[in-house]
């Protein structure tokens, strides 16, 4: 029965992709939703039973090592099976989206789009339900696959392209040393099971563990976009907005930080790599929150959002507190998702020509629902009571005190930070003029319902989702008390960002053009990422293309080119030079034969 | 009786045997280079025999028999090869049967 769950998936890929063009492209997009549906109903089940005892399904062993046999089996316990439903709640709602956001691409192919996203769920489903680590790594390389091809979806951009191609190679980084990580944690533990090496972590040394721990979260810093190799996350848009919101809200990105709560035994017993966690963690979360409150991209800003959601997450892990991160990760998953479907929801109104949040305008008027849904993820982002991200965040800012007051207040300012910048984009966008109306004719529609009913589930799902909260930390093993001075403290920090963006977006207290003019430097150092992104792509890329340059004409040109041609020239010449030897006459043939006959005579009575 | 030395039988073969193919390199009248090899031949012929004298043995003549009849042989073949070729080419020099050429 369990096993369904991630074979469900992986059928409707295979149908999908094989029989996919047979089959039309809505029959496909239907069989996907199915596929994960599915999945998704197996998986509460899987979950009440994985609740009452945690319990393990052996699949298949494929190698078997003389005294240690690789295995494919799946693993549920209250985290895994849990987060498998979200996983799969989530895809689905997400693909019955992209039915509606997908349409205009019908009849081109768009049935590989829907296998893709197939292979993406199943990938997903492997690194969250896996009993081993091996397992583990084969859905982390198959998220990475699955999330090349989506971004580089629209294949005839070079942006979408480029783009993918540096999520692949980013991820790349991250998963060499996340394999690294594997060989170095079998070759403590001499096994690759969960449960077998969570038993022998205090055996092992903890010098060589805080090692392996750390090529570990090597892997998480690629998959989950944090610092330093971040700049994938934000470029990752070019994808389809579905994509975007599958890749940043239930799969992919997630399983970083995933991965990290699954081995926490692992993690725990090397507290200073877990500093390191929680320092990177810390770090991103600022960076990308002040990137974010500069950029103009619709869907960069809600990408940077992720991106410090994701820090903020690992720095939970870092603090030792796994359940809140966990939780966060959940609620995160509903609200992102819904963010994306309405940033997506305005980007299908205006035919996707929209790109930058000062293009459009006033939208409220004309689509009140996607307007609704996009306040409520707002808010449940922002951490306004009662939404989902109140909770979860306010589990966070708790722990982040209970540490030090100074990290406390880092939380508290990047949390202001985070609802500022989401309802600036908000504000600018449903609010104030009709920028539009310069661009387009026509004027915008809301979506239609096939689009509306996922963004509708999703805003429920985010209101609602936050009263779990205590029963989500019992569930994983921890005890939680809300602080209420800390409660209504983010509270307030909230809405004194919402007020700021409220007072210079919509009132326009201050004029946020000439703010902008005023603060050019800062404003141009957060929107670029403080340059890393140009450091990334100018100096590293762009020295490595240089490098390869200089290597092609000199190496390549000169060299092996200059060798192999050299040889044909040689060749030649010598070819003209002796061919007028060879005239077809006797008597200089005999010639030949003479002379060299006396000098091998000449040589053999020299050579005495 | 007196012997003549083996020297001058070799001096005097190195020489025709020179002489004979110095005549196949440098003349192209087809004729004269078939008469030049046969100058050659007999050199050897000459070498052979003047050993043969000076040791005593026999085989050598035995192979300048051979040498002779192999001569004629070559004489009548190549004769015959000379005058097909001046019947159907209407050339008797060398350098114009270039069909060797590479």
């Amino acid at each position: 029965m369990e096993i369904g769950i991630i074979l469900f998936p992986l059928i409707s890929f295979l149908v999908v992709g094989l029989f996919g063009r047979k089959l039309g492209d809505l029959p496909s997009a239907i069989i996907t939703v199915l596929g994960s549906f599915f999945a998704f109903l197996l998986s509460i089940p899987a979950s009440i039973k994985a609740l009452s005892s945690p319990f393990s399904v052996p699949l298949y062993e494929f190698i078997s090592l003389g005294n240690y046999t690789l295995t494919l089996g799946l693993y549920f316990d209250p985290l895994s099976s849990l987060t498998a439903s979200l996983v799969c709640l989530i895809a689905t709602l997400i693909f019955i989206y992209s039915i509606g956001y997908m349409q205009n691409l019908f009849g081109q192919w768009t049935y590989k789009f829907y296998a893709y996203l197939s292979f993406f769920l199943f990938s997903m489903l492997m690194i969250v339900l896996s009993d081993n680590l091996l397992g583990m790594f084969f859905g982390w390389e198959g998220v990475g696959l699955a999330s090349y091809l989506l971004i580089g979806y629209f294949h005839q951009q070079k942006y979408a392209t480029n783009s993918a191609f540096e999520a692949f190679v980013m991820n790349r980084i991250g998963d060499w040393l996340y394999l690294f990580g594997i060989f170095a944690v079998f070759y403590l533990f001499g096994s690759l099971n969960l449960l077998e090496i969570f038993e022998k972590v205090d055996a092992v040394d903890p010098k060589l563990l805080g090692l392996a721990v750390l090529l570990l979260f090597g892997g998480a810093v690629g998959k989950s976009g944090q610092f330093p190799l971040h700049t994938w996350l934000p470029n990752a848009m070019a994808g389809p907005t579905p994509v975007s919101a599958l890749l940043h809200s239930s799969t992919m990105v997630a399983a970083g930080v995933y991965m990290v709560a699954r081995l926490y035994p692992i993690f725990e017993s090397a507290p200073q790599s877990l500093k390191v966690v929680a320092v990177i963690g810390g770090l991103t979360a600022l960076f990308a929150s002040l990137s974010a409150t500069s950029h103009t991209d619709i869907k960069k800003i809600i990408a940077f959002s992720t991106m410090s959601q994701l820090g903020l997450m690992f720095l939970a892990l870092g603090i030792g507190d796994k359940s809140s991160a966990m939780f966060h990760l959940t609620t995160h998953a509903f609200f992102k998702a819904l963010l994306f479907l309405s940033a997506g929801s305005i980007i299908h109104a205006f035919h996707h020509h929209v790109h930058e949040i000062y293009e459009v305008g006033g939208l409220k008027k004309y689509m009140p629902i996607t307007y609704a849904t996009f306040f409520v993820g707002a808010l449940a982002l922002a951490g306004i009571f009662p939404f989902s991200g109140f909770w979860s965040k306010d589990l966070i800012i708790g722990s982040a005190y209970e540490v030090s007051f100074g990290l406390g207040v880092f939380v508290s300012f990047v949390s202001f930070l985070t609802a500022y910048y989401i309802f600036r984009e908000g504000f600018v966008m449903f609010y104030g003029e009709e920028r539009h109306r310069e661009h387009f004719e026509e004027e915008p529609k809301e979506s239609p319902s096939i689009m509306l009913i996922p963004m509708l589930i999703l805003a429920i799902g985010s209101l609602v989702v936050g009263f779990f909260e205590g029963w989500y930390v019992g569930v994983l093993g921890d005890k939680k008390e809300i602080h209420l001075d800390i409660a209504i403290s983010s509270v307030v920090i909230a809405l004194a960002g919402i007020g700021l963006a409220y007072l210079v977006f919509v009132k326009r207290v201050l004029d946020p053009e000439k703010l902008y003019q005023s603060l050019k430097p800062m404003h141009t150092t957060f929107k670029e990422q403080f340059f890393t992104e140009k450091l990334y792509h100018k100096i590293l890329a762009g020295g490595y293309m240089l490098y390869s340059k200089v290597l092609y004409t000199v190496g390549e040109r000169q060299l092996i080119d200059g060798l192999v041609n050299g040889s044909y020239l040689m060749a030649g010449f010598l070819g003209r030079v002796f061919r007028n030897l060879q005239q077809g006459r006797v008597n200089l043939y005999l010639l030949f034969l003479s002379v060299g006959l006396s000098g091998l005579v000449l040589l053999t009575l020299l050579w005495r | 009786m007196k012997m003549v030395p083996l020297e001058a039988y070799l001096i005097l073969s190195i020489i025709l045997f020179g002489l004979g193919v110095f005549g196949m390199i440098v003349r192209r009248n087809l004729v004269t280079i078939l008469m030049s090899a046969e100058l050659a031949l007999n050199a050897v012929n000459i070498a052979f025999v003047g050993a043969d004298a000076y040791l005593g043995l026999a085989d050598g003549q035995i192979f300048a028999l051979f040498i002779i009849a192999l001569a004629a042989v070559e004489a009548a073949v190549g004769l015959g090869i000379i005058v097909a070729i001046f019947r159907l080419r209407k050339v008797e020099s060398s350098d114009e049967l270039t069909d060797m050429r590479g």
